[in-house]
């Protein structure tokens, strides 16, 4: 079934079609939302939220770019949001263990490259991240991204190649990797 | 042009050593869809949600004065503390959960003693969307305040929602994984530990 047609008859009320549009589109929405979000119970909960929205604003959906670009839109804001939340609470909690005296020092930086990476890549700016994160794990192309982020194609490529240096920059240590 | 801060050696590393960074697990499909569907009628009708609260609060709060008022016949002379204390929001919506708990133990081990004997009929679909629609006002009512009560109110609003849709005679295998859920996250144990002991108030009026 064509897309458009899909949609149509998700609009006009129809449930087979908006499981199936749901099918289509579930597993991108779903690995976007764990590769940022690293945790798959936050990653479940904003994949649902984003077809929650999605059936709900899909009225608006004008068909200007693909469904998938704009269902990326919406679990890319989303995400960003429902990480902001998190953050925030976390920040709260360490402020509170921080108060109590109760906080654990400082983790020392493990040697091996995979645990470096990881924690070069969350060090990385949100806006740098998401990038990186979208164009070189995930495959998207700049203009997926500029689309879904809201912003320039250059804008995107710019992001993307001050995320490559800061993490040549953070992984310097580990250059024979690469080189060899 | 190629600019300083580039390196294509590190740039193809990069690609592929990242490829472990928040590798996702495989997609839960079904789990994620009925939580969907579940969440979308939350939010498509506030104004019905909030009829039907009103209306099984009313409903619930007649049940209860009866309740009460036989306690108080019955044990002619005590102190009628415990009356006055009804009259709390805290304890209506106990109680509610309370004798809505009671319901689903009920119904949820009914319906797994049937599934081990190979029946599935339409009776156990009607039954879940009548439990659905209360969880749901559970779910937007003070009760869900406590997380611990949140969390297992949220685990049966999955579990009734999956049996709802469930095909009578056609749908053994959905109903095996139904089950497989339930007892994954312990529904059962949570649900059984939530019902105070005694007897449960106001059971039998059917009020919620």
């Amino acid at each position: 079934m064509d897309e458009r047609d899909l949609i149509n008859r998700v609009r006009a009320g129809d449930s087979i079609a908006e499981r199936a549009l749901y099918d289509a589109h579930v597993d991108r929405v779903y690995r976007l939302a764990y590769r940022l979000a690293g945790d798959e119970a936050l990653a479940q909960d904003f994949t649902q939220e984003t077809f929650i929205r999605a059936f709900e604003k899909l009225d608006t959906f004008r068909g200007d770019s693909a469904l998938s670009t704009w269902l990326h839109a919406i679990t890319t804001s989303v995400v960003l949001n429902g990480l902001r939340k998190v953050k925030r609470f976390h920040r709260r909690e360490a402020d509170l263990d921080t108060a109590d005296g109760v906080g654990v020092g400082r983790r020392e930086a493990e040697p091996d490259l995979k645990v470096r990476l990881r924690q070069a890549i969350d060090a990385l700016p949100q806006g740098y991240r998401t990038v990186f994160v979208m164009h070189d794990i995930e495959g998207f192309t700049h203009e997926e991204i500029g689309v879904a982020l809201g912003v320039e194609t250059g804008t995107s490529k710019a992001q993307l190649s001050r995320a490559r240096a800061k993490l040549r920059e953070s992984l310097a240590d580990f250059a024979g990797e690469w080189i060899a | 042009m190629m600019l300083d801060n580039e390196d294509p050696k590190f740039d193809q590393w990069l690609r592929h050593a990242a490829q472990a960074y928040n590798a996702p697990r495989p997609t839960p499909r079904d789990e994620m869809w009925a939580r969907i569907q579940a969440g979308r009628v939350r939010r498509a009708a506030p104004w019905l949600r909030w009829g039907l609260a009103a209306a099984a609060l009313l409903v619930l709060g007649i049940g209860i004065g009866r309740w009460t008022a036989h306690q108080g016949t019955s044990v002619a002379g005590g102190t009628p503390v415990a009356i006055a204390d009804t009259t709390g929001n805290g304890l209506v919506y106990q109680v509610a959960a309370t004798q809505y708990f009671s319901r689903t133990e009920t119904f949820l081990t009914g319906f797994r003693a049937d599934l081990r004997a190979g029946r599935v009929d339409t009776r156990f679909t009607g039954q879940a969307r009548d439990l659905l629609t209360t969880t749901r006002l559970l779910l937007d009512s003070p009760a869900a305040d406590d997380p611990r009560m949140r969390a297992l109110l949220e685990d049966l609003e999955l579990v009734l929602v999956q049996i709802s849709q469930l095909e009578a005679g056609r749908d053994n295998r959905n109903a095996d994984l139904i089950t497989q859920d339930m007892d994954q996250r312990s529904v059962l144990p949570k649900l059984r530990s939530a019902i105070p002991a005694g007897p449960v108030p106001v059971r039998t009026q059917g009020a919620i």
